[in-house]
């Protein structure tokens, strides 16, 4: 270089002044290589970091259908305001300044005073909001201040769900306010509220909810995700995939600008198999029983196992649970008799009683204790059934029973004689292959399994006197649904179903090919390997149960003259059950049931109705479910016709 | 005086170091408009009220003040040392008494009405010239201890003065400045090493004071200085008795004070190889770096973060020219007196460049010494240009 070969005719000194100066520019020479080179990747991820904001935009969610295409659970519009704050921020200046008014101030109170003008400036915003739209608008301070330590760069939100009238006023006359602006977002809403609240289930806010694949969202557009039911089990389907969008933010934070990066897929639509217009029936029918009545309803279509009707009552109103549910009715919705919230139909396990008569029948047949001979014979019923030196009750009356008598009279004594014949070990196992005491695997979160043992489990533990009560149903406890299964099991010739409750998932607009649209066909749990004639011999007691005027169901199937049968031309086999609920020695409460299919001849519906404190079976829960007969007779349900072909699992 | 110079057909004006400045001064307005963008763009202003409008007239004015000292006889000037010197103590001590403080809490500016001025930057120039002089008799005299003595107390002066107002860089920037025009004049290294060893023990001290000392015995430093030091160094003194909330708050004036360093950083880093583009950067759009600095101490992060790793580096080239050609005019001065005044003009220049660049890239403590040239700020282009200019009179009136 020409200036370094002339310094270095320069004397000595010279040449150290230029060495020193040579040495620290290299220094900064290389200091900048390595910032701007080798660490630029680690600088430029932590501009990213800094600058942008990831926000997960939420997709509509599916809908869910019932088997006819009417709806369960929509979407509706929801109007919003929002106030930006970054478009306040002019003003968040001017003001501050001009309450300043140039007085010198420390640094403390500079930061107080910024925090009053602001807050005055947004609630003036808000108040002169809340005067165009005649209703009182406030933002709390403390809410206020949360906001704008954590998302300034968020809009706040100053008023939800407004009504119609209150969006008109707002778009006609779009007040002069700076920031101020109307959103729309979906809301979650059932049309149908408390009818089908305990299958369809509810929406949780779910804030902080992220996909598996992309994390790192620094905050999420309001967000549900499925509590229980089927809004839980197909949440997944529902949801769709959120969106994501970026915000650029300033060094305070405040907003500069926005990119959506991609759009947000709508959830995929679920359709149940359940039937709306019996779904409303049952619940009816259910409540002409009492007010606030205890208790549950299941229709199943016998061969295919499709839930036609799940009703629990009672219930709740799932729409409450989208907005903020006040604290009384949080109380009410957990008071500890009603327990609203609790699926009776799959989550409550109650002693089935008489109708597990059913099962010790079919096992006295199995076991032969029960022949062409002895099935006729009748034998001599005192009232009671004395088993050492306890006596068990009978209320059928004294006197000769064969089996369909003691069937249709639901004889204590009858099913205890024969039952003990047959023994503990053989009613437990054919309980077993009816899945009692066992998991359906419903997706609901809202199953119980029951209690029912395997004849291992109480080998030394039962004596006679529980297998006594075993026999007419006492000792166990089952699910309204898992009765309903068992009758289905009789009904259709000795095929145990999985309960079908979602039919399919498709798309929610049927141009988009994508996702996992999905076909849920029927299946087979087991079979139970009974010859027919058993069961046939079951389904002609049960029918008789129902049109003889001695069975116990007799008159709930009859108009009041006892002789009209209520239903024409559709027969229903049934029975009835009342079981007892003892604490020590005491009777506290009843559970009354009454189990059926129809119609009698080719038996197509199971009706399962379970009452909590009812009367008795044949007088509380029969009738209700005489009124669904009505109703399935009515509509005439178009159920998949012909039976879709079965697959067969496990 | 065109007339008198030496040869007529002699170039009389250092090329290299005229590029150099045109170059820097082309980057400085064009970066500075950059850099001021964000700001002037959200409320409207006339076109001459912009800064790099105004750095652009500053420059002019300097430009004109260069010709001038350019055209003057460094020798001349030198007569005059004295008194150029005396006047700018003056100022410095005017400063302290009338002085405005833009807010900052020192007291740094001499307000003129339309404009303000910077005393330290004058008083730099001023030590310059009295330093040269003084330095410039006879090499035997240096020997005298006395002599030495004398220097030194020239460089304090100010010194104390400036670090008074408080502005630590700006009076640190003298001692290095001083030693190496010292250094250039052949006063025995013996003393040079004890200076330096000395300055050394004092520098230490001061640190010492600021970080340990207790509040009553510590050098009256500002607390953002006080805690740029920290930043720097890595300290943070809280007091072992403080209470949590005590200990939470002076975490987070650390935190805040290591702020701007740490946007800096990132400016400069995410430019990368060739950087963002002008006004691309989105660093100081979007006010990560301090507004309040960006055009002026910190307009080197922005250069590197819209230009890139090439742009630092011809930044650097710059001014490398410019500072070579300096000590080669040094090299070729036709006395003592201007060889001197090369050096000094050359080493103020360098500690400048050195120490803004170093604290946008974490390598000194940010200390408010503007970048010569490419800074926002009239006093700091005025004195950079009249400098420059001796620079070109000692260049004019080199020997044969």
């Amino acid at each position: 270089m020409l200036i370094i070969d002339q310094l270095r005719r320069g004397d000595k000194r010279l040449r150290a002044v230029a060495a020193a100066i040579s040495l620290w520019l290299f220094v900064l020479v290389v200091g900048l290589w390595y910032i701007q080179v080798v660490s630029a990747d680690k600088y430029r991820a932590s501009l990213v970091n800094q600058t942008f904001r990831n926000v997960r935009i939420p997709a509509n969610r599916g809908l869910i259908l019932d088997r006819n295409g009417l709806s369960i659970a929509d979407n509706k519009p929801s109007y919003n305001l929002e106030l930006y704050l970054e478009e306040l921020r002019p003003l968040f200046d001017a003001e501050f300044t001009r309450a300043r008014a140039g007085r010198p101030m420390s640094r403390a109170e500079r930061d107080d005073l910024r925090w009053q003008v602001r807050y005055s400036v947004v609630s003036n915003t808000v108040h002169r909001l809340g005067e165009f739209l005649q209703e009182p608008l406030v933002i709390p301070e403390q809410d206020f201040r949360r906001h704008y330590n954590q998302w300034p760069y968020r809009p706040i939100t100053i008023s939800e769900n407004l009504s119609p009238d209150k969006v008109a006023r707002f778009l006609e006359g779009s007040p002069n306010l700076p920031g101020i602006d109307l959103e729309i977002r979906s809301l979650r809403y059932y049309p149908l509220g408390l009818v089908a609240a305990h299958v369809v289930g509810y929406l949780t806010r779910d804030d902080l909810a992220r996909d598996d694949d992309e994390g790192g969202f620094s905050y999420s557009l309001p967000t549900y995700k499925g509590a229980v039911g089927i809004e839980h089990a197909c949440d997944a389907a529902l949801r769709g995939s959120a969106g994501m969008k970026s915000i650029v933010v300033n060094s305070l934070c405040y907003r500069e600008s926005e990119t959506v990066w991609t759009r947000a897929r709508p959830g995929q639509n679920v359709v149940l198999t359940l039937d709306l217009p019996l779904q409303k029936a049952a619940y009816d029918a259910l409540n002409s029983v009492a007010h606030q009545v205890r208790g549950a309803v299941v229709v199943l279509d016998a061969y295919t196992g499709d839930v036609l009707t799940l009703v629990s009552n009672p219930s709740y109103d799932p729409n409450e649970f989208t907005g903020r549910i006040p604290e009384e009715r949080w109380q009410a919705m957990s008071d500890p008799k009603l327990r609203p919230m609790f699926n009776r139909a799959t989550q409550g396990a109650y002693p089935p009683g008489s109708t597990f008569k059913i099962v010790t029948a079919l096992a006295c047949l199995e076991s032969g204790v029960l022949n062409d001979s002895t099935l006729t014979n009748a034998i001599y019923n005192p009232g009671h059934y004395q088993l050492g030196r306890r006596r068990i009750k009978d209320l059928a009356p004294a006197g000769y029973y064969d089996f369909k008598r003691g069937f249709k009279r639901s004889s204590n004594f009858y099913f205890i004689h024969y039952g003990l014949m047959a023994g503990r070990d053989r009613i437990l196992s054919l309980g077993r292959r009816f899945h009692l005491g066992q998991r359906i695997g419903l997706p609901t979160r809202q199953e119980s399994p029951g209690s029912f043992p395997t004849p291992e489990e109480v080998k030394w533990l039962w004596n006679d006197g529980n297998t006594a009560n075993l026999c007419i149903g006492q000792e166990i406890t089952v699910t309204p649904l898992q009765m309903a299964l068992l009758t289905a099991a009789v009904a259709n010739g000795g095929r145990v179903m999985y309960p079908r409750l979602i039919s399919r998932i498709e798309p929610a607009e049927p141009g988009m090919e994508e996702g996992n649209a999905a076909d849920f066909q029927p299946r087979v749990r087991s079979f139970l390997n009974i010859p027919e004639q058993h069961l046939a011999l079951i389904r002609e007691v049960m029918i008789a149960d129902t049109e003889e005027p001695e069975g116990t169901a007799y008159l709930a199937f009859h108009e009041a003259d006892r002789v009209t049968p209520r239903l024409k031309g559709f027969r229903v086999g049934g029975k009835t059950g009342t079981a007892q609920i003892k604490e020590g020695n005491r009777v506290v409460d009843h559970i009354t049931w009454f189990v059926s299919f129809g119609p009698g001849d080719s038996p197509r519906y199971v009706v399962v109705v379970m009452v909590e404190s009812g009367a008795s079976g044949g007088l509380t829960c029969a009738p209700v479910a005489c009124k669904i007969y009505q109703a399935i007779q009515k509509r005439l349900v178009p159920v998949s016709q012909p039976a879709p072909a079965l697959a067969q699992s496990e | 005086m065109i007339g008198t110079a030496v040869n007529q057909r002699e170039q009389r004006v250092d090329w290299a170091v005229v590029i150099g400045l045109v170059g820097l001064m082309a980057l400085g307005a064009v970066f500075i408009a950059s850099a001021s963008l964000a700001k002037e763009s959200a409320n409207r202003i006339a076109w001459y009220r912009l800064e790099h409008v105004k750095q652009l007239i500053w420059y002019a004015l300097g430009i004109a003040m260069a010709v001038a000292a350019w055209l003057t006889d460094y020798r001349r000037l030198a007569r005059w040392s004295l008194v150029i010197y005396w006047f700018s103590i003056v100022l410095l001590v005017a400063v302290l008494l009338v002085g405005t403080s833009h807010g900052w809490g020192a007291r740094r500016w001499i307000d003129f009405g339309p404009f303000q001025f910077q005393p330290s930057e004058f008083a730099k120039l001023a030590f310059l010239i009295m330093m040269a002089n003084y330095l410039s008799r006879p090499e035997t005299e240096l020997q005298k201890p006395g002599v030495f003595a004398a220097a030194m107390g020239m460089t304090l002066l100010p010194f104390v003065l400036i670090i008074k107002e408080p502005d630590l860089g700006s009076a640190l920037v003298l001692l290095p400045t001083g030693i190496a025009m010292m250094f250039a004049a052949g006063v025995p290294t013996r003393f040079l090493l004890r200076l330096a060893g000395g300055a050394g023990l004092v520098i230490a001290m001061i640190l010492v004071d600021v970080f340990f000392a207790p509040p009553q015995w510590r050098i009256p430093l500002e607390s953002y200085q006080r805690k740029r030091l920290m930043v720097y160094f890595g300290v943070n003194s809280v007091p072992k008795t403080a209470s949590a909330e005590e200990r939470q708050r002076v975490l987070k004036e650390f935190r805040d004070a290591a702020h701007s360093v740490q946007q800096a950083l990132i400016s400069v880093g995410s430019g990368g190889m060739i950087g963002k583009g002008w006004r691309k950067g989105t660093q100081n759009a979007l006010g990560y770096l301090p507004r309040a600095v960006a055009h002026n101490d910190f307009i080197f992060s922005v250069i590197a973060e819209e230009s890139g790793f090439v742009g630092s580096v011809t930044v650097i080239t710059l001014y490398s020219l410019v500072l070579f050609s300096g000590l080669r005019i040094a090299g070729q001065a036709r006395d003592r007196l201007g060889r001197l005044l090369a050096v000094g003009v050359v080493s103020l220049l360098f500690c400048h460049v050195g120490i803004n660049i170093g604290m946008n890239i974490r390598l000194t403590p940010v200390t408010g010494i503007p970048l010569p040239l490419l800074s926002y700020g009239g006093t700091s282009v005025l004195c950079t240009l009249i400098a420059i200019g001796l620079l070109q009179s000692v260049f004019r009136h080199r020997r044969a």
